[in-house]
């Protein structure tokens, strides 16, 4: 008897005290969510309906100051401020460029970060150690400065061009092309994909690739089915967030860019400001925003993949 | 304040009138908002049509900047300034104050042309003439972005006026007018066509107003249109080689006139703000904004000022200067050329 009693008294005790402390949890969530609610949900369901032509309420303002206003023509509200945006002759090659700029800096970054982390794990040594810290500085550098220099460095009379110029080489103005904004992108963002990766691969325990090297597996053998493998979750971290900072990045492409066409990001200031049209500039957001959600499917999905292998759902 | 400009115009505010205004009225402190190259007018004119409608404070005493204040004139919503409450009007030339629309003019600024002495043997005249310059010199020309600054701004608009009448550029300078916007297509052709020979020669241009004077003073262009007061400033400061001059152009004229305060009508402190346009206008000031490193061109009477100062600026008529467009106007030229021109 005594025995139950006190099985009961745990179980009991054990249940208050996780309702409690799930209350606690609660209300500690809450800050947090109430300030995105208030502060980022709220103004963006405003932007949602004004883009479908909501122009009344919040919106009266700005719909009476811009220019090329779509009102609601419908009870659902207007698709006209997206139909012009896709119909304007900026737009496609705006779009084709950020995805272009995106995919190729995210994969050079991948790649590079990958380099550097396979380096440190398989070499180690203090080689290795002092050229991963050093790859960590553009980290620290404001990423303003940091695409001024790249201009500067490549402009017309820039570093590149003045040293070549020595040999009689006519190194080209790079400057306000779409591949300086590669270079610029690529410079700022890989810090953080270095450092995501080399930790994810130094997690890999050393007891599997002496195992693999023992039974005779090669560099690239060890790589493909063991490392990667391993830190797949840091590496599509990494890959995700590069891609979702590199779509809405503003002050590389604006220093680095060519007038037209325009990174969405720079694309959607000049909307915003110098042509005064908030509308379009609102349904270009948006735009962005879905394409950032796809890349960020993919992030959850990789997620769910490892909380299914380590048996948490 | 709310003062839209280059950086040059802040500094102006910022090192020599408001401290020079603080210590002459000490009980008073201005604030100072920033808004380079005048990106934000929309939101500042939005903010005061807000105030105005809601009945709340617009927070904004004073505006610098001739874009804003003239659509804010348009809608009534400026305090107009009399002579009897800002005295030193009185010196200013009556028909500029008629100009100013609302406004009050305290200093005149305009788009020239520069040009290397050293390298350009037959300075362009007219536009024309710059056109043909332009082509038989590929690269050495640029204009910055006009949504970047107002001396490419002036540009875009004096190629486009090409082909409008006298009386169709006054128009645009007051009214929204969708049918004359039609006729910059061949401008815009013009512009388009310039882009093999402009610095680069991909249809790239300087993103601001600095940018063009810095492809200026490297030697990398021998031609752009700059504002007359940041030349002549870079020119002070030594980072203009001595062999840069500025000469205007005509048929049409690059664009000018002067700049202006405004005093919005439903602002809190008018009394306060009307003392600080006051001042901006004495003779004391007025010589500071030319004879200091702005060099702007000062409105009041020419007898009151320091006559050594006074020599390089008393052939500019301030009166009369090209009207640069209507916001509205010029927000749909800025869109149009970013459509039709770079990259192409």
């Amino acid at each position: 008897m005594a025995t139950t009693n006190t099985v009961n008294t745990k179980e009991g005790f054990a249940e208050i005290k996780t309702a409690k402390l799930s209350t606690l949890g609660f209300f500690m969530a809450l800050p947090p969510v109430l300030v995105i609610i208030l502060f980022v949900g709220v103004p963006i369901f405003i932007a949602f309906i004004f883009s479908i032509g909501y122009t009344g309420g919040p919106n009266r303002v700005i719909s009476i100051i811009g220019q090329d206003i779509y009102t609601k023509n419908s009870w659902w509200g207007t698709a006209d401020a997206y139909l012009a945006v896709f119909r304007d002759p900026r737009f496609m090659p705006d779009f084709i460029l950020t995805m272009v700029v995106t995919f190729v800096s995210t994969f050079v970054v991948l790649l590079m970060a990958m380099g550097m982390g396979l380096y440190q794990r398989i070499q180690g040594g203090k080689v290795a150690s002092i050229l991963s810290m050093l790859s960590l500085v553009p980290l620290f550098v404001p990423v303003v400065i940091a695409a001024y220099a790249v201009a500067q460095f490549y402009n017309g009379v820039g570093f590149m061009r003045t040293f070549m110029s020595q040999f009689g080489v006519e190194f080209p103005i790079i400057t306000a092309t779409q591949n300086a904004i590669i270079i610029g992108t690529i410079w700022t963002s890989l810090p953080f994909a270095i450092l995501m990766i080399t930790s994810g691969l130094q997690s890999v325990p050393n007891a599997l690739i002496e195992t693999a090297q023992d039974a005779g597996a090669g560099f690239l053998r060890i790589v493909r089915t063991i490392l990667v493998p391993l830190a797949f979750v840091p590496i599509v971290i990494a890959g995700t967030f590069t891609a979702i900072g590199i779509m809405g990045s503003f002050t590389v492409p604006v220093f680095l860019g060519p007038n037209q066409p325009a990174m969405l990001g720079v694309e959607i200031s000049n909307f915003f400001t110098a042509y005064n049209r908030p509308q379009q500039s609102i349904v270009m957001a948006f735009i962005i925003f879905t394409a950032a959600s796809g890349i960020a499917v993919l992030y959850i999905w990789a997620n769910i993949r490892s909380a299914k292998q380590s048996g948490r759902i | 304040m709310h003062i839209s400009g280059d950086i040059n115009i802040q500094k102006l505010w910022e090192t020599i009138i408001i401290p020079a205004f603080e210590k002459e009225y000490p009980n008073y402190k201005v604030n100072v908002t920033f808004d380079r190259n005048g990106l934000r007018e929309a939101q500042l004119i939005a903010r005061i049509t807000a105030a105005k409608a809601t009945r709340r404070d617009p927070q904004v005493d004073i505006i610098e900047g001739t874009g804003a204040i003239l659509t804010l004139s348009a809608g009534n919503l400026l305090y107009r300034p009399s002579p009897t409450l800002i005295p030193n009007l009185k010196t200013v030339n009556k028909l500029l104050v008629k100009q100013a629309a609302g406004g009050i003019p305290y200093r005149a600024s305009t788009v020239m042309l520069a040009y290397n002495s050293a390298k350009v043997t037959k300075v362009p005249k007219t536009l024309d003439e710059l056109l043909a310059w332009i082509k038989a010199n590929p690269g050495k020309f640029s204009y910055n972005v006009p949504s970047g600054g107002g001396s490419g701004n002036s540009f875009v608009q004096t190629v486009v006026d090409m082909n409008l009448t006298p009386d169709e550029r006054v128009r645009m300078s007051l009214v929204e007018d969708k049918e004359i916007q039609k006729k910059w297509a061949k401008g815009l052709e013009t512009l388009r066509d310039l882009n093999k020979y402009t610095y680069g020669k991909n249809g790239t241009y300087p993103a601001n107003n600095v940018a063009t004077l810095t492809l200026l003073g490297t030697g990398e262009i021998d031609m752009g249109t700059v504002w007359s007061d940041m030349f002549a400033s870079a020119k002070a400061a030594g980072t203009m080689p001595a062999s840069m001059k500025a000469t205007a152009i005509k048929s049409p004229s690059l664009t000018g006139g002067p700049a202006v305060l405004g005093i919005p009508i439903n602002g809190k402190n008018r009394a306060g703000a009307r003392l600080l346009a006051n001042f901006a206008l004495t003779p004391a000031m007025q010589n500071e904004i030319m004879g200091n490193f702005l060099k702007g061109i000062p409105v009041i009477s020419g007898k009151l000022l320091d006559q050594t100062l006074f020599e390089n600026f008393k052939d500019i008529d301030v009166t009369d200067m090209r009207a640069p467009y209507l916001a509205a106007n010029n927000n749909e030229l800025r869109s149009q050329w970013s459509l039709n021109v770079p990259g192409k």
